[in-house]
């Protein structure tokens, strides 16, 4: 029989100072070349259990240490992250501290001169791993010239190149865009298919990984709650905690429809097999997409009785010295208390429009019309936490409507991810009502539950009469919480309407329910609805690809 | 756009060649500079150092760093002008304070011009031109067979520079988008705090590449390339002239008490062949690049 490549027995660990109780008697077992997904909600325990597969927990963080977790045959509780940097490579989250050297080439170097490899074998292993996991071409690049999606392929690089049996990824695309967290999770799946090296990956995003996993081991507060297939997860996910289903496994949980699929693929199978999907034309659902012309009336017969834009921006260019052009001539009117997704892939422009909105940066040429006062969260929420306490920073009003009462005096360092958005929101809106509200991508690295939490603060602040834009590659996120999508691309509004307009029928900015429906419904509880008032077979139909 | 140039590959003799050779050009420029006070043989350097840049593809580099190094001369050379009373030639009378004269000579002037000039050739060579063309991991790399520890902190703080930088803007960003902006002092001691986390980051990441066990890494056997060698000859002919030349005697300056320049042909000579020198590992048919996709 094979040696397992992680054995855990009754595994337990603290963080020092007894702060809290991480992961509590996990037992679990993981052959050589599993691809194993590793779900739970933040502070579930994952990124701990991950840190001590890779030795860092208990040698580098401290802290307590119970129970059993061999790795590679080497016990963590006695062998340290050195020892076992040789049978694991690990990937964190952040791409921009995990890679250390100033050139790609010197940074997949790096781990074989710990090893005291010879330089032939350095070299050839370098070039080897560059060109197979396709970054062979930013070899003699400079680490900070990279996007981040080619510095997290840089650190799988780094973490690969010394062949390891095991790889350990802590969210790895929660700082990246679509596309290229879509590349990862494919680079794993072949690193596991090709060189059959084993994948253990914590990740929000199941619906990303779970086609390519063996298994799915979730965490609830430290314990291993479920350890199944992928199927069999999401059967247990539906019932136990449906926020760690994938949309898809909600539709079908939802439309009481049999199985739990792990990939659209089998979604649209299972419809297919319930006649619940035709083969022609897309048909829409009750969120179908407008007639033009009924459209366009409405829109010239709403103009009259509108209330004046709360932001607006005409005709904005946005050039930079030396730099491309980011904006052209863009033309954007939000109205009060509409919610707005601003979409786009990297570089389209989105960050730049909400800083020329905020007054962070002034265009080039064309205006920026503003009614009043307007907030911008930007993207990394503990820049605006700069204090030692809750209540330094957002005031007790603040920390109460970020939902931390009782809290004020904690470190905002203390707060998980999602909590220090919401301080951090609450931070930017302290002035008093604002105009506009502007967060940049504010739901990197958040689970369902946080995401849900902040569209309900979107609505309470667009019912105040703010116009809510909310730059983000989520359109999950953005189907739940929008009224409106504006789709950025080559500097300029290349779409702009509905989400079911915008979202229904895109290839890339789709949401993964309106992938199985063909674009009827864009989440699972309105797509479930669709099925259930819909005449079997034409209750959706079929999208050619 | 940082102060200090940074490096990037680009196609050129100089980045081609190893960085240990690379480095050696450079210092071999900025040798003039240390060993030189002469004004016309400290301008010769500078041109050989502006030549260089602009073969090696990275004159606005070099001619940042000059931005950088001028005001710094400047300053040197009004402080000594003010504060060194030596000299017979009186340019400006400037009567009395503080218990003391102030007057401003011609010789003190031109001496401050000449210290001055001589940090400008030291900064242009070294902190223009070698920071943007040599390979700051390649050299690291060499050093870390002498102390590896300290050349691989080198090499982080290298790295993190523009990651602490980028940082201190975002935080600088998210202060001006708040409502009450807090104190400067508030914001730098919150991007000291972040600095620390980034650090504890790069530690982590350090300890999964194994840097527990690191030894002494072993010397690679690497072939001399054509620009190796032309590199090499300049910057090993660049300091035989610059030693030679203030072994000789040339380059006699003598500020006080009167000023006294020497300018004969050994000055002129050495001049024109440091800017020679620093043209010529870029000329000819071996400097040529090639097709590159960079």
């Amino acid at each position: 029989m094979t040696e397992p490549v992680v054995r855990a027995e009754r595994f337990g660990y603290a963080y020092p100072e007894g702060s809290r109780v991480a992961l509590h008697d996990v037992s679990l077992q993981l052959e050589p070349g599993t691809f194993t997904v590793l779900a739970g909600v933040s502070g579930s325990g994952k990124s701990t259990l991950l840190r001590a597969m890779a030795g860092l927990v208990p040698h580098f963080h401290g802290g307590e240490a119970g129970g059993e977790l061999v790795v590679g045959g080497l016990g963590v509780r006695e062998h340290g992250p050195g020892e076992l940097a040789a049978v694991c490579g690990t990937v964190f989250q952040e791409p921009e501290t995990q890679v250390v050297m100033g050139g790609v080439r010197a940074e997949l170097e790096l781990p074989l001169e710990h090893r005291g490899e010879a330089p032939a074998a350095l070299a050839r292993a370098v070039e080897e791993t560059a060109l197979a996991l396709g970054v062979g071409h930013l070899l003699e690049r400079r680490t900070d010239t990279l996007s981040g999606g080619e510095l997290q392929r840089v650190a799988l690089a780094a973490a690969m190149v010394h062949g390891p049996q095991l790889l350990l990824l802590d969210e790895p695309t929660s700082q990246l865009d679509p596309v290229a967290g879509d590349e990862l999770v494919w680079l794993l799946r072949r690193l596991n298919e090709d060189w059959g090296t084993a994948v253990v990956v914590a990740e929000h995003r199941l619906e990303r990984c779970l086609p390519a996993a063996d298994r799915v081991i979730a965490l609830v507060e430290g314990r291993v709650a479920c350890d199944a297939p992928p199927q069999e997860y999401l059967a247990w996910a539906a019932e136990a905690m449906p926020a760690l289903a994938t949309p898809a496994a909600r539709l079908f949980s939802l439309a009481g429809l049999p199985g739990r699929p792990a990939s659209v693929k089998e979604a649209r199978a299972g419809l297919r097999e319930a006649g619940l999907l035709a083969d022609a034309e897309p048909a829409r659902g009750s969120r179908g997409r407008e007639s033009s012309d009924g459209g366009l009336l409405r829109r010239i017969l709403g103009r009259a009785d509108r209330p004046p834009p709360a932001l607006a921006m005409r005709g904005v260019w946005l050039e930079i010295e030396d730099g491309p052009t980011v904006l052209r001539g863009l033309d954007l009117l939000l109205r009060p208390g509409e919610r707005v997704a601003l979409m786009g892939r990297n570089g389209a422009g989105k960050s730049t429009l909400l800083r020329l909105a905020k007054g962070l940066a002034e265009p080039t040429r064309g205006r920026v019309e503003r009614a009043g006062e307007v907030a911008l969260l930007l993207q990394t929420p503990g820049d605006y936490l700069i204090h030692e306490h809750a209540v330094e920073d957002a005031g007790a009003a603040g920390v109460a409507a970020a939902g931390l009462a009782g809290r004020e005096q904690a470190n905002p360092r203390d707060l998980s991810g999602g909590e220090r958005q919401r301080l951090a929101l609450e931070v930017v809106l302290a002035g008093g009502p604002c105009a506009a509200v502007l967060l940049d991508e504010p739901t990197r690295g958040m689970d369902r539950a946080h995401k849900d939490g902040l569209a309900a603060r979107i609505g309470e602040l667009a019912g105040a009469g703010a116009a809510v834009v909310v730059a983000t590659h989520d359109t999950e996120f953005a189907a739940s919480f929008a009224d409106r999508v504006v789709l950025l691309g080559q500097g300029n509004v290349i779409g702009d309407g509905p989400p079911d307009e915008v979202l229904g029928g895109g290839r890339h900015f789709s949401t993964e329910v309106a992938r199985v429906t063909g674009g009827a419904a864009l989440l699972p509880e309105e797509a479930a609805r669709v099925l259930a008032t819909a005449e079997p077979p034409a209750a959706v139909r079929e999208v050619a690809p | 756009m940082t102060v200090i140039p940074t490096y990037r590959s680009r196609p050129s003799a100089l980045h081609a060649a190893r960085a240990g050779v690379g480095a050696g050009f450079c210092f071999a420029l900025a040798l003039a500079g240390a060993l030189y006070r002469h004004p016309l043989i400290l301008a010769g350097a500078l041109g050989g150092i502006v030549v260089a840049g602009l073969a090696a593809g990275v004159g606005r580099e070099v001619a940042r760093s000059l931005r950088l190094a001028l005001p710094l001369a400047l300053v040197i050379a009004v402080v000594n002008a003010v504060v060194y009373q030596g000299g017979e030639t009186l340019l400006v009378r400037g009567g009395e304070f503080l218990g003391r004269r102030w007057d401003v000579t011609l010789e003190a002037a031109a001496e401050g011009a000449f210290v001055g000039l001589r940090i400008v050739v030291l900064i242009a060579a070294l902190g223009g031109l070698m920071s943007a063309a040599v390979d700051p991991d390649q050299l690291l790399k060499a050093l870390r067979r002498v102390s590896y520890r300290s050349a691989l902190t080198a090499t982080l703080a290298t790295r993190l520079v523009p990651v602490l930088a980028r940082d201190a803007g975002r935080m600088g960003d998210a202060r001006r988008c708040r409502p009450h902006p807090p104190g400067r002092l508030a914001v730098v001691r919150a991007a000291l705090a972040g600095s620390l986390d980034r650090a504890v980051d790069v530690a982590a990441a350090l300890e999964v590449r194994g840097y527990a066990l690191a030894g002494r890494p072993e010397r690679g056997r690497r072939p001399w390339s054509r620009h190796d060698l032309r590199i090499a000859a300049a910057a090993i002919v660049v300091a035989a002239v610059a030693i030679a030349g203030a072994a000789g005697g040339a380059g006699h300056v003598e500020a006080y008490p009167t000023l006294d320049v020497a300018l004969g042909p050994a000055e002129l000579g050495i001049a024109a062949a440091f800017v020679v020198l620093g043209a010529a590992p870029f000329t000819g048919r071996g400097a040529r690049m090639g097709l590159r996709n960079d």
